[in-house]
C-alpha cells in the first residue's frame, strides 16, 4: 500500500520551500505517484496564476514587496507567541539530573542535625522520642510509662546490667564501671538502686547506689 | 555551625571537694580526679567523675566497710550517689584506695561545676559505727558485716570438718549459682504508675524462714503489663523483742520459668512482741522487657530490732533449695569465691585464716 505525501508537503515542494532531505524524499515519491504528481502540478499552476494576477494590478497600487511582507508577518508571529507565553501558565522546566542538588543539600542538613542532636540531646530523651514515634507509626498502644518523659512521673531509679540510674527534678545521676559487668543489681521500693561489682584481681567488692532525695 | 557543635562538645574542668571530718577514722593521702570532665550538652552539664582516692585507716580498729556519698554542688535539687566497699578489712594504719566512676547530668548553672565526696559511714569489726549516716549506711553495712561473719564462719567450719576439697566444691557451686542467676533490668517509681492497662491482684507466696523474727502472710501486689505495684504484706512479730525495721526480698517468676530477685521492700515498722501489722509500699516496679509474671514470692531478708541489733537469715536457712537459687550471695561470699576463682584454694584458705 502506497503512502501519499501530505498536501502541505506537496505545496511546499511545489514552491521549493521544503528542506533538502524532505525535498528529495518528496521528489522520489512524486516521480512514481501520479496522484501526487498531479497535485504538485496543480499547486504550481495556482502559484503561477497568482503571480500573473499580481502583475496585472492597477498602476496606482504600489508594487508589493513580498520579502518585506514576509518579514513583517514573521515578526508579528513572534510577538504573538511571546505575548501568549506571558499569559499562559508555564510548565515546570525539567532539567536532566536536576535532583542531585536538593538531595545533596538535604543530606548536608541531615548530617548537621544528626551531629547537633548527638552532641546536645541526652540518649534517654532520644529513646523516649523513638518509643513515641514507634508506637505512633505501628499503631500499637504503648503504656504512658514508656512514652512520657521521665520527669513527668516523678523520681525514678533503675538498675540494669549497664549500671544504675536516678532521674529526679530534671537531673540524672548514673553510676557505671567501665569495662566491668555488675555481679548483682537491685532496686528498693523506698527509692534507691544499687549494683555490685567485683574487681577480678583484688576480689574487692564495690557497691554503688543512687538515692531519691 | 560545625564550629558551634565542636565548641558545645568541648570538655571543661571539674571542681571537686572531699569532705572528711577532722575526727574521721580515715585520712586522705591523695586524690586523683585526672580523668574527670564536664561536657555541656543542650541545657545540661554532663559531669563525668573518674576519681581514685587513696585513704588510710587512722583509727585503732579494723575497718570492715566504708561508704562515701557523691553529689553535685550546683544548688539544684537532685539525687545522691554512694560508693561503698563492704569487703575492705583495713587494719589500723593500713592504706587502701577507692575508685569512683559516676556520671551526673545536671541543669546548666553559673560557675564551674563541682562535685563533693563526703564520708557517710565507717563500720568497724566490732560493729561500732562512725559517720553522719545520711544514707542509712549503718544499717546496710551492719547487714553486710553480719552476713560476712556468717559466711566466713560457714566456710571455715566446712574447711575444718570436711577438708579443703569440700571447700573447693562449695566454692565451685557458689560460682555456678552466681553465673546461672537470672537477672532483669528494673525501674522503680514512687507512687502510682501511669500504665493505662487494667491491673489484677497477684498474691505472693511467702517463703517462710522458721527462725525469722517476722512472719509474712497475705502478700499482694497489683500487676499490669510489665509493671507490678503497691506491694503489701501482713506481718507478725514472733520474737520477744520490738522490731523497728525490716526488709523483704521480692522474687518474680516469669512464664519462661526463670525466677529472680526483682527488688527489696524495706520498711520502718514498730511491732512489739507478738504484735501484727501491715506493711505497704506506694511504689511501682517496672521491668525493662515484657514479662508475663507467673508467680511472685517474698521472704524476710533482714530485721532490725529497737535496740539497733539486726537479724539476718542463717546459712542453713538460705541453703534451702528454694532460697538457694534466688537469694543473692553476700558481698563476702562473692569476695571469697573470686579469690578462689582467681588465686586458687590455698589463697582462699589463707584469706579465711585472717579473721
Amino acid at each position: 500500500m502506497t503512502r501519499h505525501t501530505s498536501e502541505t508537503d506537496l505545496a511546499l515542494y511545489a514552491s521549493g520551500d521544503l528542506p533538502v532531505w524532505r525535498k528529495l524524499a518528496t521528489a522520489w515519491h512524486v516521480r512514481g505517484c501520479e496522484e501526487c504528481h498531479g497535485l504538485v502540478e496543480t499547486f504550481r499552476l495556482d502559484r503561477e496564476g497568482l503571480h500573473q494576477a499580481a502583475d496585472r494590478l492597477p498602476e496606482d497600487i504600489l508594487p508589493v514587496d513580498w520579502d518585506q511582507l514576509s518579514a513583517e508577518m514573521t515578526a508579528n508571529i513572534h510577538v504573538g507567541l511571546a505575548a501568549g507565553e506571558c499569559v499562559t501558565p508555564r510548565a515546570p522546566k525539567v532539567e536532566a539530573l536536576a535532583w542531585w542538588r536538593p538531595a545533596a543539600a538535604a543530606a548536608g542538613i541531615l548530617v548537621l542535625v544528626a551531629g547537633a542532636w548527638w552532641l546536645n540531646v541526652p540518649r534517654s530523651d532520644t529513646e523516649t522520642i523513638a518509643h513515641a514515634l514507634q508506637s505512633l507509626f505501628t499503631g500499637q498502644r504503648s503504656t504512658i510509662a514508656q512514652t512520657a518523659p521521665q520527669e513527668d512521673r516523678g523520681p525514678m531509679v533503675g538498675a540494669s546490667s549497664a549500671g544504675i540510674e536516678l532521674v529526679e527534678n530534671g537531673g540524672r545521676m548514673k553510676i557505671e564501671q567501665s569495662g566491668l559487668q555488675p555481679v548483682m543489681y537491685s532496686v528498693s521500693t523506698q527509692g534507691s538502686a544499687s549494683t555490685r561489682w567485683v574487681d577480678e584481681d583484688t576480689a574487692q567488692v564495690t557497691i554503688t547506689a543512687v538515692y531519691v532525695q | 555551625m560545625a564550629a558551634v557543635l565542636v565548641c558545645s562538645a568541648y570538655g571543661q574542668s571539674l571542681n571537686h571537694k572531699i569532705d572528711l571530718p577532722k575526727d574521721s577514722p580515715v585520712g586522705l593521702l591523695s586524690a586523683d580526679f585526672g580523668n574527670s570532665n564536664v561536657i555541656a550538652r543542650g541545657g545540661a552539664n554532663q559531669i563525668e567523675v573518674n576519681a581514685s582516692l587513696s585513704l588510710r585507716n587512722s583509727s585503732q580498729k579494723r575497718i570492715r566497710s566504708m561508704t562515701l556519698m557523691v553529689y553535685a554542688q550546683d544548688g539544684a535539687a537532685g539525687g545522691k550517689g554512694s560508693v561503698a566497699v563492704p569487703t575492705l578489712d583495713a587494719a589500723p594504719g593500713e592504706s587502701f584506695s577507692i575508685g569512683i566512676k559516676t556520671l551526673l547530668v545536671r541543669p546548666l548553672a553559673s560557675g564551674t561545676p563541682a562535685v563533693e565526696v563526703k564520708l557517710d559511714g565507717v563500720l568497724f569489726d566490732d560493729l561500732s559505727f562512725y559517720g553522719p549516716d545520711t544514707l542509712h549506711s549503718q544499717r546496710t553495712m551492719t547487714v553486710w558485716e553480719l552476713e560476712a561473719q556468717r559466711d566466713r564462719k560457714y566456710f571455715k567450719n566446712l574447711l575444718e570438718t570436711a577438708g579443703a576439697e569440700a571447700l573447693g566444691k562449695e566454692m565451685l557451686a557458689s560460682l555456678a549459682r552466681q553465673g546461672d542467676r537470672s537477672r532483669m533490668g528494673v525501674q522503680m517509681v514512687r507512687g502510682r504508675a501511669t500504665n493505662v492497662e487494667a491491673d489484677k491482684e497477684f498474691q505472693f507466696a511467702s517463703l517462710d524462714i522458721p527462725e525469722s523474727p517476722i512472719e509474712l502472710s497475705n502478700g499482694l501486689a497489683r500487676v499490669a503489663g510489665n509493671e507490678a505495684r503497691a506491694p503489701r504484706f501482713d506481718i507478725r512479730n514472733r520474737s520477744n523483742r520490738t522490731v523497728q525495721h525490716l526488709e523483704i526480698g521480692w522474687l518474680v517468676k516469669g512464664q519462661q520459668g526463670r525466677e529472680f530477685q526483682a527488688a527489696s521492700v524495706p520498711g520502718d515498722v514498730k511491732l512489739a512482741p507478738n504484735q501484727s501489722g501491715q506493711m505497704t509500699q506506694d511504689a511501682t516496679l517496672r521491668f525493662d522487657r515484657p514479662l508475663a509474671i507467673e508467680s511472685m514470692s517474698a521472704f524476710v531478708a533482714s530485721v532490725e530490732f529497737a535496740d539497733g541489733t539486726q537479724w539476718v537469715p542463717s546459712r542453713s536457712a538460705i541453703n534451702q533449695p528454694r532460697l538457694r537459687q534466688v537469694v543473692e550471695p553476700s558481698p563476702e561470699e562473692q569476695h571469697l569465691s573470686q579469690i578462689y576463682n582467681k588465686k586458687g584454694l590455698q589463697a582462699l584458705i589463707a584469706e579465711l585464716k585472717k579473721f
